[in-house]
């Protein structure tokens, strides 16, 4: 164990600096506002922080590491290409505010994004501003809730969410104001239309829901239960997470939705940066486009007088205020960094997109068919069912192990920690919170054939493996199974300098 | 896009494998009716080659700020991040990373993020932080909504809260969309004509749930009487301030003169401006309100051997716990530009730190000498101190003015009544450690030469 807080060099060690461009000896500081302690920092040079930070680096787990089978996160490889654009002097040293004649490039780029974003989900308009999923999510509810405000429908106060739905849904609905109805899904975890039936009215706002469901399976009554919400005067939400499945196949436009989020860091990859950051436009529907947080990027043809440059020979970029903007959900453009990435990812894909989410799809049924298979032919088979009980998945699928765990007290965490041990990241647990003992698998468009075989073999080694073992897995980590109960109970949140 | 995808040319023998004949019978269970037929109607795929030359071309045509003499600012200043930061966060066991759902094999971020959270805590001189929400402006009005979570109950001001009324009116709008769902109402407080807090009129925030103001301020004003803050608005207000973290090299920290709650834009540590985003938002607080905070946290903890090891802890504030009770929605953060500014901040360390803000105040006080100079033009709060921006009032239209400098070849700050409509005649002026001497002479010249120019036909 290595403490960044052990290092203790001389004082000003580390990185050297210029000289200021004036005597700092006489700055004009308010008195009580003349700092008397600085902080408790360390003193590294920059050998020591490049070892401290490296050696940090070989304690974590990423895609480059090897197979990260995530589900809902869609861990797909990040070209590099795309970091090396992102870092470019056209987007990195670029000031939010600056006239829109010194950035048509940047706007020219949003612009081919706001469009292609527009077309994969058959939206009408987009803005790239809301920084991350969730931030997608509240800025679309709060474009419903001005929606109806204008209309007169303010009475509209419940958003309708499945049990399924990620935690964010109903997390994000309720931060903009509205009471969350939650509905339960049927046995194999389709949507319920009864259900939904049940609680519409005319205080619906909107349902939220993702399709392929959080279970990795295609809502075949998707266009019904639109339907139903339209004709109670509701919204339909598409949480855009699984998003990757259906890209040219099928759209939420096309299945009734009036608003979604892309999440750039799933489908498009932004690299997920060990939790952010990411970046999450939003598309709706026409009825909805005055309501898009400000500005938007539009074009026009070019005028004389204008200033010509390499991107704008035809058409003139700028910023326009939707009519009635929500306002701001951040306070710039968005994560623009993001933005440039995925819109290189875009370009590697153009139109293949589609092809794109059928290898998703084919890779999610590939492995689930290889884990049965290889499963029965060692005979642990019964350990386990099948989340959702469907011929095919989409790109994503859940097994629940409450059979594994009734018979031998091994559940879907022992599994996870067994599959660490095997040099794999494990895939997300104990989600959706409807299937007891879950593992969510998503293998993404990615990995190979080979990958896939060798995991489906050394996943049912693991389901094969002595209890008492598993119990105590991880071995082979760097550090074993964390104790999270001591965590939260002896709060250590910074380094504790008066233990030294 | 072939190199992309390591199954293509294989789907026949993965399709086979398991009984299928062709694609589409993967895709048999979306209905006829949703399922969008043909081909999407975009572009063709490109290679790497030719997209890193487009990216070129198009990116190219932008004017970065390094191309110019640069003084626009207002909140975002132009800053050298080490090379070893860039280098460094290329390594993928960070970049292409996960939130550590599984801590036994994210020991590695989970430590980065608990050193950062201690890197913060220590600049800004409170018990707890957070590893980071969006940027600057989220983490103002999650502050705003926690502080209504924790003192609602017991304020006389139900649902109140008070803010700067110079705040930006994008960071206002953002507060306004994250408090409205709660149903709080937003008062303003008043400042002084100098630009510094109106503390006479800020007894009356006292009773609301909690203020937000900022050290500097919009202006740039670096303002004394907030040391005084915490005794006239009481404890059961929360007094949350948003801070240029640089400027804590030189000026004290909040939670050393009473703030309950700092926020801040974290860019200037680790980042660049990057247009805007991504950046990182700083959230640190006392531990009143940390069930109460937003975002994730990283805690110590030990394993089953017994040796320290880290995990997040806490979570049953967080979304995929608590669902609608959650204390906010988020869930992707900025970890990994969190971790560029752990980076920076390590190789800092405190006297680098120190001199840092000491080079950015030294821009800012040099410029402020020279162009109070100039006859033509008056620097309005010229009394009080500045950090990295000051307010001049010119003798005609700020935005003539900025498209006289980039005539010029400058980029020549902020036309403030963007912000304040009445305030035609403010331009926002900002330097920092970036800044040369010569460009300031630049600026003084060229300033002089167009205030001199329209100043006959100024109207007072």
């Amino acid at each position: 164990m290595s403490h960044l807080f052990e290092h203790k060099g001389a004082g000003g060690k580390g990185y050297s600096q210029p000289e200021s461009i004036m005597p700092t000896d006489n700055l004009q500081i308010p008195s009580s506002l003349v700092r008397k302690d600085l902080p408790k920092w360390p003193r590294l040079s920059e050998p020591e922080m490049v070892r401290h930070y490296t050696w940090l680096s070989t304690r974590n787990f990423g895609i480059d590491t090897g197979f990260y089978p995530l589900g809902s996160c869609t861990m797909k490889h990040n070209p590099r290409v795309n970091e090396v654009i992102a870092q470019l002097p056209g987007i990195a040293d670029l000031h939010p505010l600056q006239p829109e004649h010194q950035i048509q490039g940047t706007l020219s780029i949003f612009h081919e994004m706001q469009e292609m974003l527009g077309i994969c989900a058959g939206m009408d308009a987009v803005t790239l501003q809301p920084v991350a999923g969730a931030q997608g999510e509240f800025t679309a509810i709060r474009c419903f809730q001005e929606y109806f405000r204008k209309r007169g429908e303010s009475q509209r106060t419940k958003v309708i969410v499945p049990d399924s739905a990620h935690g964010t849904n109903p997390a994000s609905a309720s931060m903009a104001g509205f009471e969350i109805i939650e509905i339960p899904s049927q046995e194999d975890g389709r949507i319920d239309l009864n259900a939904l039936r049940a609680v519409v009215g005319d205080d619906t706002a909107a349902m939220m829901i993702t399709n392929p469901s959080t279970l990795g399976v295609f809502e075949p009554e998707i266009a019904e239960a639109a339907e139903i919400v339209h004709a109670a005067g509701g919204q339909m939400y598409y949480d855009g997470a699984n998003f990757n499945a259906i890209l040219g196949l099928t759209s939420p436009g096309i299945m009734g939705f009036d608003a979604v989020h892309y999440n750039l860091h799933k489908t498009f990859s932004q690299p997920h940066g060990g939790g952010g950051p990411g970046s999450g436009p939003i598309g709706v529907k026409s009825h909805l486009a005055e309501f898009l947080p400000g500005p938007v990027v539009k074009r026009r043809p070019i005028l004389a007088g204008d200033r010509m440059t390499s991107v704008n020979k035809e058409w003139w970029y700028h910023w326009q205020e939707p009519e009635n903007s929500i306002g701001k959900v951040q306070q710039w453009h968005g994560n623009s960094g993001a933005v440039i990435r995925s819109w290189a990812f875009y370009r590697r894909y153009g139109r293949d997109l589609k092809t794109m989410s059928q290898h998703a799809v084919l890779n999610a049924n590939y492995l689930r068919h290889k884990i049965m298979q290889e499963a029965e032919a060692k005979g642990v088979g019964h350990r386990f069912c099948d989340g959702a009980p469907v011929d095919v998945v989409k790109h994503e699928f859940t097994l629940s192990f409450a059979p594994m765990k009734e018979e031998i007290g091994i559940g879907a965490m022992d599994i996870a920690k067994g599959l660490l041990d095997k040099g794999y990241m494990a895939p997300t647990v104990y989600f959706p919170l409807i299937v007891p003992e879950c593992m969510m698998f998503e293998p993404t468009e990615t990995e190979s054939k080979e990958v896939l075989d060798e995991f489906a073999i050394k996943f049912v080694e693991v389901l094969q493996e002595d209890p008492d073992v598993l119990h105590e897995a991880p071995i082979t980590t760097k550090v074993r199974r964390v104790d999270e109960v001591y965590a939260a109970r002896n709060l250590v949140l910074s380094y504790p300098f008066d233990e030294e | 896009m072939v190199d992309q995808l390591p199954n293509l040319g294989r789907e026949k023998e993965m399709l086979e494998a398991m009984g299928m004949s062709s694609m589409d019978d993967l895709f048999a269970d979306i209905p006829e009716a949703v399922r969008m037929n043909g081909e999407l109607p975009l572009r063709g795929p490109q290679s790497e080659e030719e997209i890193i030359a487009d990216a070129r071309r198009i990116l190219g045509a932008n004017v970065a700020l390094g191309d110019r003499v640069n003084f626009l600012g207002a909140g975002l200043n132009r800053n050298y991040v080490p090379a070893s930061v860039f280098q460094l966060i290329t390594r993928g066991e960070f970049l292409t990373s996960y939130t550590p759902y599984q801590p036994e094999v994210s020991q590695g971020m989970l430590q980065a993020m608990w050193e950062f959270q201690t890197l913060i805590s220590e600049l800004v001189s409170l018990k707890v932080a957070n590893l980071s929400v969006y940027d600057g402006s989220t983490a103002a009005a999650e502050a705003l909504t926690c502080a209504v979570r924790v003192h609602n109950r017991k304020a006389t001001q139900k649902d109140t809260i008070y803010i700067s009324e110079l705040l930006p009116p994008a960071r206002i709008s953002v507060i306004e969309n994250y408090t409205q769902g709660g149903g709080v109402v937003i008062k303003t407080l008043r400042h002084n004509s100098d630009g510094t807090l109106n503390l006479e009129s800020l007894s009356e925030a006292a009773g609301s749930c909690g203020i937000y103001v900022e050290q500097p301020n919009p202006l740039g004003i670096l303002d004394g009487g907030l040391t005084r803050v915490k005794e006239i608005i009481g404890d059961g207000t929360a007094f949350i301030v948003g801070v240029s973290p640089v400027s804590l090299g030189l000026i004290e920290a909040p939670g050393n003169y009473g703030a309950d709650i700092v926020v801040g834009e974290g860019q200037a540590l680790g980042s660049p401006i990057t247009y805007g985003g991504p950046l990182y938002g700083i959230f640190a607080c006392t531990n009143a309100y940390l069930r109460q905070m937003p975002g994730r946290i990283v805690g110590r903890s030990i394993d089953v051997d017994g040796q320290e090891a880290f995990c997040l802890t806490l979570s049953t504030r967080e979304q995929h716990i608590r669902r609608h009770r959650a204390t906010s929605n988020i869930c992707t953060n900025e970890t990994l530009i969190a971790l560029m500014g752990a980076m920076h901040m390590s190789l800092l360390g405190p006297e680098g730190l120190q001199k840092l803000a000491q080079r950015n105040m030294a821009a800012c006080e040099l410029a402020k000498k020279k162009l109070s100079e100039i006859p033509t033009i008056a620097i309005p709060h010229v009394m009080n101190c500045h950090y990295n921006e000051f307010v001049v009032e010119l003798p005609g239209a700020a935005s003539d003015c900025i498209a006289y400098l980039d005539t010029q070849g400058l980029i020549g700050g902020y036309d403030l009544s963007n912000w304040y409509p009445e305030r035609r005649n403010w331009l926002l002026v900002s330097f920092s450690d970036q800044t040369k001497a010569a460009e300031i002479e630049l600026l003084t010249a060229h300033l002089a030469v167009w205030s001199a120019s329209v100043s006959p036909g100024v109207s007072a």
